[in-house]
């Protein structure tokens, strides 16, 4: 039966969602990790310069003083990555047991199964809410579920304040991420270093500073990284010529307004696809399957159906017929069904309407409808006597 | 995951900076007892900075192998996590069907904030909401519906009453708490009587389910609420109130009022009366708490579970299997958001099924407003464009029977 295979959990499917889960400490951890590397690096040439130059050394002892107090400083930086670290890894902990816990639960129906997609509906909340720039929302609701071990509030938020001094058409901030992360921009190809150099370059055209524009270029458009950007390039030195006055693309995108908002959403696009996340959030896209797996074509049907009424007798309000996604689900697609689902042992009233025998039996109980006759529980004014209530074949 | 866990035990031992801290402290120490001695001896040798290089070389060293055993304790544990995470999915469809809707996900969200009674949350949110909203982004090939009908259509959907659902689920909440915890059946009483009228053409047996409770509750002498309930505790109190607030249900309960009742004449020996189920139910607070809820929310007009937990639940069953599907598709250039039916059938558990599906015999489709179900006079039924097809408007012969009919005696059908 197709039921077993429905209410079986597949967790192994489920947990492929979550890689983000696993890779964003993983990836941050190892940021940190880079950090320490580079810091330390520093440090020691540092100091294996200064002892090797030590024979023309005037003040050893002032030297010494100077490595002293640096290693010492290196030292407090190291202890700070040092909890950062281990604040990611208890993170990472507790999201492995997280999604053990999955690979526990046997079926769908179990409570423990319905304990699980709750914090993990709160965790697509508190995501989307990150996403939106909605951080006070995002960290309220992660604190009111104990799961702030689960989210990622902090890179986050890190990611939207760069998202937003790039709106506000500063670019420091970016490229300062941008070094830090240098290693991963080459290996997947991204050239947003060189769309922050020529948004500085566009910037120092638009105020006039053409002196400055020309030493910029030099510097940093000597080298472009393939042949589009050569074209790019070649453009950009135009400018230096046609200054604003122009009417024609590529400029007038470049000096629009929109340049900056392209630049931070290329920016967020490459963050995202750094730390392994989806460019869209996972509330969008797990909400718009599970809206078309639950659709029927009764949704939005204009007659009441029978689950899809307030006043009817029927039990539950369909989650799509809901005034919460009634709307949103309307221009998804309806699930696919193979055969049909209706109630067992299906009769049919004159009027057309089709009931499962014992739902419509207790429905009268309930309606305490005269003694041989049948209401229709949808319908109320649609009374009718029992020997009407035909038997109906669904194959 | 159990591999993974021991993976990150070891990244816990061996990933971390301790040591490295250790050997920059060790390195900091031999700098410091070399500066003591400088100090200590009034004509210091300019060697004397010279024969520091090799120590500290050495500590470097040292340093250098902590942060090689750091990076490799992270490769290791960076491929445990690729081999947990091969089926690797892509997880961007081109299309986002909600990317057009942003306010009607914000509205979503914040109703499902207010029914889970995260009240205070819920308030942030809507206030973060309202001051930057989020633009609608339509992606290709998933239109803006609203897109013709300009911004006034839209505002129309966002007009929920944000202010009167948080009272709303407030009170509901409270009765609730009420029933549950303190085991309190007045407020939730009296809010079915509010709604006599409603709940009874739903066919709710809510408020006699919960005057029954109370009933049985004061019989078993359970009520700690009696002063507030006018009525004394055991049989007497329990057939007292009987009688005060029974007479609406005379005629629809009559069978079960007698059971109830008759339990009277069987005080002496409860556990070996017929009535004994009703009596000793354990799990009656549960089961008036859920109908409770359940009525309170058809009311007004929403499911009882949150229909976007259970939406998101559903989506996570299926989205593996679409994912793949996606990938496939993706070859042919279209997308599972854009069609008007789902390219596959995702199974669902039954408690996911709301409506009645009727895929037709004959064409394999499912019955929408403009093809309905027909049922022939013989019983069977097959949708409308199939029937148009086979009796082409004459006299046809059932596919599934030897019954015959003409076109305009098939009843039109609903489920
Ligand atoms: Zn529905
Ligand atoms: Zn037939």
């Amino acid at each position: 039966m197709a039921e077993l295979s429905a209410i079986k959990l597949n967790a192994e499917s489920q947990i492929l969602l979550e890689r983000p889960l696993l890779g964003v400490p993983y990836e941050l951890s190892r940021k940190k990790f880079a950090t320490a590397r580079r810091e330390v690096d520093r440090e020691q040439s540092f100091l294996t310069k200064t002892l090797s130059s030590a024979s023309t050394t005037s003040d050893p002892v002032s030297a010494l003083d100077t490595l002293i107090s640096r290693m010492a400083n290196l030292k407090r930086k190291l202890e700070v990555l040092q909890a950062e670290e281990t604040e990611l890894q208890e993170q990472s902990k507790a999201r492995i047991e997280h999604l053990r816990a999955l690979e526990r639960i046997p079926t769908v129906m179990d409570v423990k199964y319905d304990e699980w997609s709750r914090t993990r509906l709160n965790r697509l909340l508190v995501d989307y809410m990150l996403r939106s720039g909605y951080v006070e929302s995002a960290r309220q609701l992660a604190a009111e579920k104990g799961i702030e071990k689960l989210v990622d509030v902090g890179s986050m938020v890190e990611c939207l304040r760069i998202e937003k001094s790039l709106k506000e058409g500063r670019t420091a901030e970016a490229l300062a991420w941008c070094a830090e992360h240098g290693k991963d921009l080459k290996k997947l190809n991204i050239h947003l270093v060189f769309e922050l150099r020529l948004s500085q370059y566009i910037m120092l055209v638009r105020e006039g500073k053409l002196n400055e524009a020309l030493m910029h270029a030099k510097k940093h458009f000597y080298t472009p990284p393939n042949e589009k950007y050569r074209a790019v390039v070649m453009k950009a030195a135009a400018m230096l010529v046609l200054r604003q006055d122009v009417q024609v693309e590529p400029y007038l995108t470049w000096y629009s307004p929109e340049r900056n908002h392209d630049i931070a959403a290329m920016f967020v696009e490459t963050h995202h696809t750094i730390f392994g996340l989806p460019k869209r959030p996972l509330l969008h896209i797990a909400l718009s399957a599970g809206l078309s797996a639950l659709k029927t074509p009764a949704c939005h049907s204009k007659h009441t159906s029978s689950s899809g009424n307030a006043s009817s007798a029927a039990s539950t309000l369909c989650p799509i017929c809901s005034k919460e996604l009634h709307e949103l689900a309307r221009n998804v697609p309806y699930a696919h069904h193979t055969k049909s689902h209706v109630d067992p042992d299906p009769v049919v009233l004159p009027h057309g309407r089709i009931y499962g025998r014992e739902f419509l039996r207790q429905a009268n109980e309930k309606l305490g409808t005269e003694k041989g006759m049948v209401r229709d529980p949808t319908e109320l004014d649609k009374l009718c006597r029992e020997e009407d209530v035909k038997k109906v074949f669904i194959s | 995951m159990e591999a993974l866990l021991e993976e990150h035990a070891k990244l816990e031992k061996r990933g971390n900076l301790a040591k490295t801290i250790e050997d920059v402290q060790r390195t900091i120490e031999l700098l410091q007892s070399a500066r003591d001695g400088l100090v200590a001896n009034p004509s210091p040798s300019p060697k004397a900075l010279e024969k520091l290089q090799k120590p500290t070389k050495l500590l470097n060293d040292k340093v250098n192998s902590d942060l090689t055993e750091i990076y490799k304790a992270q490769n290791s544990y960076s491929k445990a996590l690729d081999k947990k995470f091969t089926g690797k999915l892509y997880m961007d469809p081109d299309g986002d069907a909600l990317a057009s809707h942003p306010h009607l996900i914000n509205q979503a969200i914040s109703m499902h904030l207010l029914r889970e009674g995260q009240f205070s949350v819920a308030a942030t949110f809507m206030e973060e909401a309202e001051a930057h909203p989020r633009a609608p982004e339509p992606t290709p090939g998933t239109p803006d519906p609203y897109a013709a009908q300009g911004e006034d259509k839209r505002k129309v959907t966002e007009n929920f009453n944000a202010k009167e659902l948080e009272q709303q689920f407030s009170d509901m909440y409270h009765i609730l708490r009420e029933l549950r915890t303190r085991r309190n059946l007045t407020p939730a009483i009296a809010w079915a009587r509010q709604n006599r009228e409603t709940l009874e053409t739903r066919g709710s047996n809510l408020e006699w389910e919960l005057c029954r409770l109370q009933y049985v509750c004061l019989y078993k002498n359970e009520a700690w609420n009696l002063r507030e309930l006018g009525q004394t505790g055991g049989p007497l109190g329990a057939f007292a109130y009987a009688n005060q607030e029974f007479k609406h249900f005379h005629r629809r309960y009559a069978r079960e009022l007698q059971q109830l009742l008759g339990a009277l004449a069987f005080n002496e020996n409860l556990y070996d009366s017929p009535y004994m189920s009703l009596f000793f139910n354990e799990t009656a607070w549960e089961e008036v708490a859920t109908s409770f809820t359940r009525e309170f929310c058809s009311l007004i007009g929403l499911s009882a579970d949150s229909p976007l937990y259970i939406a998101v639940t559903a989506g996570t069953i299926a989205l593996p299997r679409l994912l793949k599907l996606q990938n496939i598709m993706r070859e042919k250039r279209t997308e599972w958001t854009t069609e008007e039916e789902m390219p596959i059938e995702i199974p669902l558990p039954p408690s996911y099924h709301f409506h009645s599906i009727f895929v037709c015999p004959v064409s394999k489709e499912q019955a929408t407003d403009e093809n309905p179900p027909k049922m022939m006079p013989c019983g069977h039924v097959i949708l409308k464009t199939s029937m148009d097809a086979i009796s082409k408007g004459q006299k046809f012969k059932c596919p599934y029977c030897p019954g015959e009919s003409i076109p305009r005696e098939a009843l039109t059908c609903r489920f």
